[in-house]
């Protein structure tokens, strides 16, 4: 932990953020939020500050610091504002921050997935709801918050249950992050091996690939000759020479995008998890259809006026047929 | 200008690059922060609805350190994880809010304190 940031130095800003955070759940009292919400974000810029001057050569992008600024921001304003409806609006803003943090990690796909799913449908789920179950104000009254909002539930008692779990959890952290095993070194072209039609078709489209040339695959299909080691495609033209194209001739787009592989380990190594992923789905659905619909409970009275209503209705109806035909 | 320059996701620099500990540390730290504002906020906020948007919030900061894990072991089963997280948020979503409708309409009031009779 050392050597990621002074333990003593993390665990004054944790009471300083908890004390923070604290001042800054709402509740009745004389110091204003945004005083609270100052002083959290004064612990929260100190603690990136000083991770970030000791470990000045490996500094994340500076996008790092905006998103992760603005995500925090926002995810306390979830949790201190007084209106569910902009809590709910503040959240969708931390969903697109912590997108932006995605993009930098390179994980293209999860991002636009968050942003569609959290923000786009799940979001909306939550302001329809909110919406649904708020009391409308009486005529002639402005909107009064309900005290349930205004007023936080043992705020102090949570906020240091809240920086205690902190304070361990980055103890462990920073702990463990410089004992973590060295990475693997990148294999950038270990998949392509297993596309043998990308890899022809970009061929083809960049002038490699002449006509009857063709790639030479293995028994089930695959190009055993690509491979992180290898670094050549070897390719058999339609006389039978046997040429290769080394890795410095490869086009930009024959490089496997985050999508590629992100299908391959997802369709590939885990197909009974997304099985079971739409069984979870189907039953949320049916769920929650069954749990909202709303059991109208007629008396004897209702009934009645509704036949009564129904009669009515077919009488005109037949009165209208037989009048059309007589005339 | 070093510092400015998008890497990764702009720069077309291909695969992604080994990532140093350090960098990952800044990632967990972000984590870590989102995770707890969340677990605070579920302590302390009395309205169901916003107990469960930060349940949400949590759900974040677990994608967040999955997909930075992920990064740094060069490795996709993170990502691949987080869309099972989604999946699974989005369903517990479908049914949560189904109950909190339920609450809503015994009670006419969204306090998890009007609920305490359930303790038994």
């Amino acid at each position: 932990m050392d050597q990621v940031i002074n333990p003593f130095l993390a665990y004054g800003l944790c009471v300083l953020g908890g004390a923070g955070v604290c001042l800054a759940l709402p509740r009745r009292s004389m110091t204003p939020q945004i005083v609270g919400a100052l002083v959290a974000a004064l612990a929260g810029g100190l603690a990136l500050l000083v991770m970030g001057l000791r470990n000045a050569a490996h500094l994340p992008n500076i996008y790092f610091y905006v998103f992760s600024l603005i995500a925090l921001g926002a995810a306390l304003r979830v949790i201190t504002h007084p209106r569910p409806v902009y809590s709910a609006l503040y959240f969708i803003l931390t969903v697109i921050a912590s997108a932006g943090l995605f993009l930098i990690l390179s994980a293209e796909f999860m991002a636009f997935a968050l942003i569609i799913v959290y923000a786009g449908a799940i979001l909306i789920t939550y302001l329809f709801v909110i919406m649904l179950a708020t009391q409308a104000p009486e005529e002639g009254e402005t909107e009064v918050l309900a005290e349930y909002d205004v007023q936080a539930r043992e705020p102090i008692a949570a906020c240091v249950v809240g920086f205690l779990l902190l304070a361990a959890l980055t103890t462990m952290l920073f702990r463990g992050v410089s004992e973590l095993p060295q990475p693997p070194a990148a294999q950038p072209d270990a998949l392509l091996a297993d596309m043998p039609r990308k890899v022809e078709r970009v061929l083809r489209t960049n002038g490699l690939l002449k006509d009857g040339d063709k790639l030479i695959t293995g028994r089930s299909g695959d190009l055993t000759s690509v491979g992180s080691d290898a670094g050549v495609i070897t390719v058999e033209d339609s006389q039978g020479v046997v040429r290769t194209i080394p890795r410095s001739e490869w086009p930009e787009d024959l490089r496997v995008k985050n999508i590629e592989a992100l299908g391959f380990t997802l369709l590939r190594g885990h197909p009974g998890a997304i099985e079971i992923a739409g069984v979870i789905l189907l039953m949320a659905m049916l769920g929650a259809v069954v749990l909202s619909r709303k059991q109208v409970q007629l008396d004897e009275e209702a009934k009645l006026a509704q036949a009564r209503q129904l009669r009515l209705f077919r009488e005109t109806a037949a009165e209208g047929v037989t009048g059309r035909s007589m005339t | 200008m070093q510092l400015l320059a998008p890497t990764g996701f702009l720069a077309q620099t291909g695969f992604p690059v080994p990532m140093h500990e350090a960098t990952l540390a800044h990632y967990l730290l972000v984590a870590t922060l989102l995770f707890v504002i969340g677990l605070i906020g579920f302590l302390t906020r009395r309205n169901l609805i916003i107990m469960f948007l930060c349940t949400e919030l949590m759900f974040q900061a677990a994608g967040i350190a999955m997909v930075a894990f992920g990064r740094y072991h060069l490795d996709f089963t993170g990502q691949t994880f987080v869309i099972f997280v989604l999946t699974v948020a989005a369903a517990e979503a479908a049914m949560g809010l189904a109950l909190v409708v339920l609450l809503f309409r015994r009670k006419e009031s969204l306090d998890a304190e009007a609920w305490q009779d359930l303790r038994g």
